[in-house]
Order: structure tokens, then sequence, then C-alpha cells
């Protein structure tokens, strides 16, 4: 804890202090005064020849006039020029760029060792600071600290894999220089110069005033790398198969032809094999599927080696995959494909589907005992109590899968309430037959298709489908024609998926299709409440941990290998918790629970992978605040140096000598209470 | 060979008569310690017992007609008693700032010293069948202090209440309390003076000349501190006057001779006047035992029946 006058126990022991000192003064009253019955014989009596006062002891007036001077000394100490207290010529910031884009051809080492030589030769008028760029940005050495403090706190940073913001340094970086005492302020900028971290920051206010920037380190212009990112792993089922399919992003810059590309799931070796990279795009997603134990959790890492590349901090991604637990479907639909796809000798263990009889609706309304997800056909909505199941299930956070094989005045109106405008059936076998044209591949239910092995979705053809329009949904799959076929609802708090055909011969021959069973599947693990828990973050990220609905924990604990990383307590169904600054796979628990709750992959931002640097950034200029022009600030008097009551109580030379003045008058206390106790 | 108070003073205990609470307990301690190491008491021919004849008058009370030596010599006689020959004793008591005074070795300030010196007196008096009063002056104002004086059994009680309210404060005050004497005391008396008298004894004169002209006995007993008979101080200090606040450095090993010779030559003149006044004059050491002072008192006592 640092010095204060807040500091409580500053005051206690100026208390502990002072006593002495008062019975001291106290004592010397008593004995150096007597008081007589008259002085009417002593009035004419020569002056003294000595100070009644004398002391005897040499020692005890060495140390009251060493206390005096010592606390004389310390009162005028912040005034007077010296090593620490001249006044300060300049005040200067290092910025230390310690993300892992700057790891690349060393540049963070040598960056550090420009901070340590820039220390090093500051004279006594150059106060220095030094601001650690990471995913948030910290002042590792103050301006009060000692040049040997500051060079031991540089030294021991190590490289980061964190992403940071140039902006945060900066701002505080300001921030303290606003607080010094330089007559000249100065942040001198020891980073990459990243392109797209200037980018991003372009439009941000002015707030740099009265401050040089100093960018010492010439841009690269762009450095080789090569990069995984954006691990995307899923679980797909094939028959009796379970599958995983994994999507990884591939971006390579330079003159890389081939990548060695590892992936290992489980311990095992998935996929070993060199990647070309001749004349493809900077960016390739690379796919890989294998079988996997359904109810277990899935681990695994891909690593991508080849020359030349400039940053190694990003060939390696981690990802992981829960296991799967059975969810519940209700079937309020007369599609034979969609009962059989959803039977239990299809869907065992993943899907339990439950036939809900029209007849019964009401009596299922009233129930309250909602599945997962509803998937209906849309000529059940004539029923108000299929209405009303609609809407709990949407307003409960469950999903629904609605196709419209049928639209009537009452159904349409309902699906306006939905947000859907449906327009007129459209029978497209008159003219031919309408086939998927554009896919959101991107979308969980539609990345895996980008794999053949799944089949090929262009092949769906579409005979009669509802034309739909909607301002509010996320069309995903669109026909030939530019109809939209497949929605994505965004108004309820459950997710709502429409079809605008139904899933039967009559409609569409998708049933019939090789992708039928892995859509329904992937469409219901769409449509279901997804886990509130994210599983994926960069290094150092503070992330807030949300509990799933029904879990029970005092704290959730990081670990990593059976090794406590951080313990965080649960705080209305939340948990805030920093994760580790290295990636990896990292597992939650709950309290001292050793059962698995979650496996957290931590990887670095892919933008740090963008090896792209600017020499002049236009976000600096924009930074700027050009309050007093260059000519007028020329002709302004020098600003005189002035110390603040927080500078005076920052000395820490000030410090030291009240205490040594009190502990001297101390050491005089007890030396006058012995000599009392001799005499 | 030793004096009585010589082997009194053997048995006297500073300490112990500092541990006495109260003044009644040191009273009894110092005079009862005093009598018992004297070989003829005091108390005896002192009594309500026979002491004369004289001869009878008209208008005297023929209860005291000696009617046995009326029918041996057929003479009136009126009987006379020891009681009737007693005097009234006023203890009068200084009670300035100097009187705080205590030196190292004295076993109380002076004013204790004075007090507990006339509580014993005052006791030894009333157990004397003598009739015993006070005159002080309270507070520094100056406000005077009256108690008449009686034989009652409840005398002593009022006196020593009233000798424990005293409290040293004030500057010189001997020439106002010995007008206050002058005035209250009407009757030819005893006078007990209790001071240090470190006032000039020029300004006091006055007083005690009155108190002889109207034909009081008075006893004088000045209790000095052995700092003030000695000045045995080592180190240079600053003096404080008690009475003044006033403050002087001194260096006491310089000065010391020049205060002795004052100060001898201060007490030379009041030796002088007491000589002239014929009144007794005992120095109290407040270091020493309070014996001394008694003896002489019982020596004047004498003189004075």
């Amino acid at each position: 804890m640092p010095f204060s006058f807040f500091n409580p126990w500053f005051w206690l022991a100026a208390v502990a202090a002072a006593a002495p000192v008062w019975l001291h003064l106290r004592h010397k009253r008593q004995t150096n005064v007597v008081r007589f019955s008259t002085l009417r014989f002593l009035d004419d009596q020569p002056a003294p020849l000595q100070s009644p006062l004398r002391l005897r002891n040499l020692i005890l007036l060495a140390l009251r006039v060493l206390a005096l001077l010592l606390v004389v000394g310390a009162f005028c100490w912040p005034y007077s020029p010296g090593v620490d207290t001249a006044p300060i010529r300049e005040s200067r910031v290092y910025v230390l760029d310690n993300t892992l884009s700057h790891q690349a051809n060393d540049g963070f080492g040598q960056d550090r060792e420009r901070v340590l030589n820039g220390i090093a030769r500051a004279g006594s008028d150059v106060q220095v600071a030094v601001v650690e760029l990471a995913a948030a940005p910290r002042v590792i050495v103050s301006f009060s600290d000692d040049r040997q403090t500051a060079q031991r706190k540089v030294r021991g940073l190590r490289p980061s894999f964190q992403r940071g913001s140039y902006l945060a340094a900066f701002r505080q970086a300001n921030a303290l220089l606003a607080n010094s005492f330089g007559q000249e302020k100065r942040i001198v900028f020891l980073g990459d110069n990243q392109a797209n971290q200037w980018n991003e920051n372009v439009h941000t206010p002015p707030f740099l005033g009265d401050v040089q920037v100093e960018l010492p380190k010439p841009a690269a212009g762009r450095l080789p790398n090569l990069s995984l990112s954006d691990a995307r792993a899923q679980r797909l089922f094939q028959g009796d198969k379970s599958l995983v399919n994994l999507t990884i992003k591939l971006t390579h810059a330079g003159e890389a032809r081939t990548a060695d590309f590892i992936l290992r799931a489980n311990g095992q070796v998935i996929s070993n094999r060199k990647v070309d990279l001749d004349g493809q795009p900077e960016s390739i997603l690379l796919q890989a599927q294998w079988e996997a134990e359904p109810a277990s959790w899935l681990r695994g890492e891909a690593v991508v080696e080849g020359q030349p590349d400039a940053l190694a901090g990003d060939n390696r991604v981690f990802f992981s995959l829960a296991p799967v637990t059975e969810g519940k479907v209700a079937l309020l639909a007369q599609s034979p494909y969609l009962r059989l796809a959803l039977s239990p000798e299809i869907m065992r263990g993943r899907w339990a589907a439950r036939v809900l009889e029209p007849s019964r609706l009401e009596a299922e309304v009233a129930a309250g005992q909602d599945a997962d997800v509803l998937c209906l056909e849309s000529n059940y909505l004539q029923s108000s109590e299929a209405r009303k199941l609609l809407w709990r299930y949407l307003g409960n956070g469950r999903g629904v899968i609605l196709l419209l094989n049928r639209v009537t005045p009452t159904i349409r109106g309902y699906l306006r309430e939905l947000g859907f405008e449906a327009d007129e059936a459209i029978d497209a076998s008159e003219r031919g037959e309408e086939r998927f044209q554009f896919v959101f591949s991107n979308h969980p239910i539609f990345h895996p298709f980008l794999s053949p092995d799944f089949g090929n979705l262009m092949e769906v053809k579409v005979y009669k489908f509802i034309r739909l329009r909607s301002a509010q949904a996320l069309p995903l799959v669109f026909s030939e024609t530019g109809a939209g076929l497949f929605f994505q609802g965004t108004k309820s708090q459950g997710k709502l998926f429409v079809a605008a055909f139904g899933l039967d011969r009559e409609h569409t021959s998708w049933p019939v299709h090789q992708t039928f069973i892995p859509f329904v599947d992937l469409a219901l693990q769409a449509a279901r409440a997804e886990d509130p828990t994210p599983t994926s973050f960069e290094p150092g990220e503070v992330s807030f941990i949300q509990l799933p609905a029904g879990a029970v924990a005092r704290e959730v604990v990081l670990r990593d290998e059976g090794r406590e990383l951080a313990r965080s307590s649960v705080e209305q169904g939340r948990a805030r918790l920093r994760l580790p600054d290295q990636p990896g796979l990292y597992t939650l628990t709950y309290d001292d629970r050793p059962q698995i709750q979650q496996i957290l992959s931590v990887n670095p931002s892919p933008k740090e992978s963008e090896l792209t640097y600017v020499e002049s950034p236009e976000a600096l200029r924009a930074w700027r605040v050009d309050s007093v022009p260059s000519a007028a600030r020329t002709a302004l008097p020098a600003p005189r140096a002035r110390i603040p009551v927080s500078g005076i109580l920052q000395q820490r030379w000030w410090w030291w000598m009240v205490l040594a003045g009190l502990a001297a008058l101390m050491l005089e206390t007890v030396l006058a209470e012995m000599r009392k106790e001799r005499a | 060979m030793p004096t009585t108070t010589e082997r009194l003073s053997e048995r006297f205990d500073p300490k112990m008569l500092a541990a006495l609470e109260g003044l009644d307990f040191k009273a009894r301690y110092v005079m009862e310690g005093f009598l018992s190491g004297l070989h003829d008491s005091p108390f005896h021919g002192f009594s309500v017992e026979f002491s004369d004849y004289r001869n009878y008058q008209p208008g005297d009370d023929l209860r005291h007609l000696d009617w046995r030596l009326y029918a041996r010599s057929d003479r009136l006689c009126i009987k006379r008693y020891m009681q009737e020959t007693n005097a009234r004793f006023y203890v009068v008591c200084d009670t300035s700032a100097s009187m705080e005074y205590r030196g190292k070795a004295a076993w109380g300030s002076k004013l204790e010293c004075a007090k507990v010196l006339a509580a014993a007196l005052t006791w030894f008096l009333l157990r004397q069948n003598d009739a015993a009063g006070m005159v002080s002056l309270n507070g520094p104002n100056g406000a005077p202090e009256f108690i008449r004086p009686s034989q009652r059994s409840n005398q002593l009680g009022l006196m020593l209440r009233q000798l424990d309210l005293l409290r040293p404060a004030g500057g010189a005050c001997l020439g106002q309390l010995l007008e206050q004497a002058v005035r209250l005391v009407h009757r030819r008396s005893v006078i007990l003076f209790f001071s240090d008298l470190l006032e000039p004894s020029e300004d006091v004169a006055l007083g005690f000349k009155q108190l002889r002209f109207h034909g009081h006995e008075v006893i004088v007993f000045q209790v000095l501190d052995r700092d003030e008979l000695e000045f045995p101080f080592g180190d240079a200090k600053v003096f404080e006057d008690l009475e003044t606040g006033l403050r002087r450095a001194v260096n006491p090993p310089l000065v010391r001779q020049n205060y002795l010779a004052r100060f001898g030559a201060f007490m030379e003149a009041y030796r002088q006047l007491f000589r002239s006044l014929e009144m007794p004059h005992c120095v109290m050491r407040t270091d020493d035992n309070p014996w001394q002072a008694l003896a002489m008192f019982l020596a004047q006592r004498k003189r004075l029946k």
C-alpha cells in the first residue's frame, strides 16, 4: 500500500510517534522548572554564566538537531532542486505493444530492449512511465518508480497472445501525462503499427492535447504469415454413425506454397496432410469429418506449419465439443417423412419425438409440458389451440419449426403476427420446379453441407411453396427465382424457423434426398435453446459465465488439466472470470465437484494474424487536439514547473525524512528516560 | 546527654505520618506519640480539680461554697478550679501560595505540616479543656474564616474540618491575616500563628504589635522547608515564584552563598521583631519531626499559666 495521508496506518503511526514526543515535552517541563516558594532572595542575583537549559548530554543535542534538520529538510525537499525534485523537463510514456501480432519477427523482444535502453539513458530531468498494451492496458512503470525498479518490471514482461486496443493504451498514457510534471509530454509508441488496429479507431474524437507522439519504429509493410482461426465443430449423424464436422479457416499471406496441417482430437491424430497454397485465395476453409463418441467431450487442436511464417503464435487453434444430450421434439405434422426422420430408429439417443394428437391439443396446452422443439405444419394453425401452443413455445424460449403446407386467411393473419407476410401459394410444377440456389452456408444448419459428404443441397427441388416476405426474418435459403424458402425469425424469444413449403412429396423432393435427415437434425439442434455459456474466448478476456437454468453452484472453477487457475463466485446465475493468457483448452467445474461442466477454448484473435502495417496512421492525426496553433504555441512562455500536493506526497524521500525525524525524537526520548532513571 | 525531644525524634516516622488518612489521625499520631515519650505527663495538674480558695463575695454561686471549711473554720470560702483558669487559644494559619512548596526531603508541604501541627495542638488543648478557635483566610480573595473558641466535644471535628479545607492560594496575605485576627479576637487569648513568614518583617510588624497591644499572647510557628533554609539545588534551572508566577533562570551553585546570606538576614530581622515583642518563635522544618515545636509550646504554656 503506498504512502498517503488517507492511509489509516499513517495516522496510527503518527499517533504512536507523537506519544513519546509529548511525554518527552511533558517530562522536560517538569524537570527544568522549579516552582519555588519565593524569589525575593534571588532577585538581585547575577545572571547565570551558563544557560539554565544547558544540555549535559551531547548525544541528546545531536539527536535533537538531527531530528530538527530532517523534519525541516523533509518539508523543504519537494521545493529544492535535486535528483528527484528538479523541475522535470520531459514526461515520457512508453506504450509497449504486447499483443500477439507484435511477436512477429520478435518485435516485442526488440521493443522491450528499446524501452530498457530508453529508461537507462533518460536523464534526471526526464520522468518515465511504461504502459503495456494488452487485452486491458496496464501501467507497468509509474512516474514514481525508480529506474532500477522500472527496468526490473519491464524486463519481467513476457510476450502475450492477447489482442489489445491501441486507443485504450493511448488513453491510458494520456491520462498518465495529464498528471505529470514535465514541461514536454511525450508518448513513445513501440508497436508494430498493425493496420487493423489503427483503422478500427480512426473515427474516435480527438483527445491527445499538447502531447507529442513518437513512432520510432518504421512500419514493415506486410509480413508473411500462416494462421488458423475460426474452428467450428459440430456433431452430425449419418445413419448410426456419429460424426464430428470441423471447419477451420487457414489464412496465408506471403510466399508460402504449401503448409503442413495436423489435426488432433482427444489425443489422436485425425489428419496430417499437406495443404497446397499455390494459387489459392488467402483464406481457405479446411474441413474434416471423423467419427467420435457422442457421449463424451471432444478436445481438439489443429496446427499448421509452413515457411515463410513471421508469426508462430497463431499457427495453432483449439476447439471443444460438448457431448450429445437427447432432445425432445413435439411433432404436430402429418408428413410421414418427417415422422420417419424423427422415429427412434433414426434419431435414437439424439431426439425423442412425441406426436401430438390434434384432438387433444387443449389438454396439451393445459399440461404445460413443453419439449425442446415444436415441429408443426401450418394447416394445424387453423386451430386456436395450436396457435396458443406455438406462442407458448416461443414465449418460453423453446424452438419452433413451422412448415407452411397450407395458407388460409386465418393462418395468414397469424403469420403476420409472427412477422411474415404470406402471399399466394406458388405451384412451381406448372413451370418446371424450383431448386435451392442460394444457401446461407455460414449458418449452423447449412454449414456442414459445405462438405460434399452430406450431399448437394442444390439438388433439392421444390414444387409448391408459399411466397413469404418478411422485414425482420433472416432468409437462409433462396430459390432460383429468388424466392425465400427457409427463414429464421428474429422477433420472438424462442427460435423460429419457417419453411415455405411442407416436407412431403407434394411440395418438395427433399424428404427423399440424402441431405434430409442431417438437415432435420441440424435444424432441430439450431432451434433448440442454446447453452448460455460461451465456449470460445480470447486470451486474457474477462467474461461473464452464464450458468444454465437449474444449475446449482456457489462457485465456478477454471482448471487446466486439474490445476486450478481461477475461482469465481456465482451471483444471480452469473460468474465473472478472466480467461488465461495462454491459448489452450480449459475446463470449467462447479464448486469442488469433479464433473466437467464446460470445456472452454482460448484462441488468439484472428485479427492479430493480419500482419499488415501502416507507416503514417490516419487515426493518430484524428486523435490530436489542435487547440493552440503551432505558431502561437511557440510564442507562449515556457510553462513554469509546478509541484502539486499529490506530487509532493509521492516523493519518497519526503516520507523517509519525516520518519527519520520522528525516529530520532523517539530515540532521544528513550535516552532521556534512561538518563532520568540513572539520576 | 540527649534531650527529651532528641530521644523522641528517633521514634518519629514521617512515612507513617504521610500514610495516615485524615487530619485527626495525624494529629493523634503526633500528639500521643509525643506525650507517651514524656516522663512528666502534662495531664497532671490540668483538670477540673480543686486549685485554691478565695473569700466569698456577695453574688457568688452558693454551689461553689466549701461547706466543710465553713464548718471547720467558720469562714466562707469559694472553691477555685483549674477549669476556670484555662485560656482561649486561636489557631491562625497562613494560606498563601508559598505554603504549597514541598521539597524533596519533606514529609509534606509547608501548609500540610502547619495543619498537622495545628491539629495536634488543637486536640491537645481540647483534651485539657482549653477553648480552641481558628482564624484563617479562605481562597485567593482572602475572605476571613472564623471559628469561635469553645471547649465542646464537637469542637475538634469542627476545627479539623476547617483545617482540611485550607488550600494554598494567592500572594502575600500576612498583613491581612493579622488584621483579621486583631479584628476578630477580642478577649485576651493565646494565638498560635502558623506561617512561613516569607514577607518582609516590616510589613507584618504592625500586625504583630497590634496583637500584643490587645493583650494577646502570640506563639509563632514558622514553617520552612529544607530547600529554603539550605538552597541545596545543583543544576541550573528556571525558578518560578509560587505566589507571583514570575520566573528566573538561576544557577544555584553560583548564587547559593548570596541567597543564604540574604535569607539569614531575613530570619534575623524576624527574630529581633519577635524578641522585641516577647513572642515565642519556633522554626519548624518540614523534613523534621514536629515534636520539637510541641515541646516548645508546652514550655510556653506553663509560662502562660
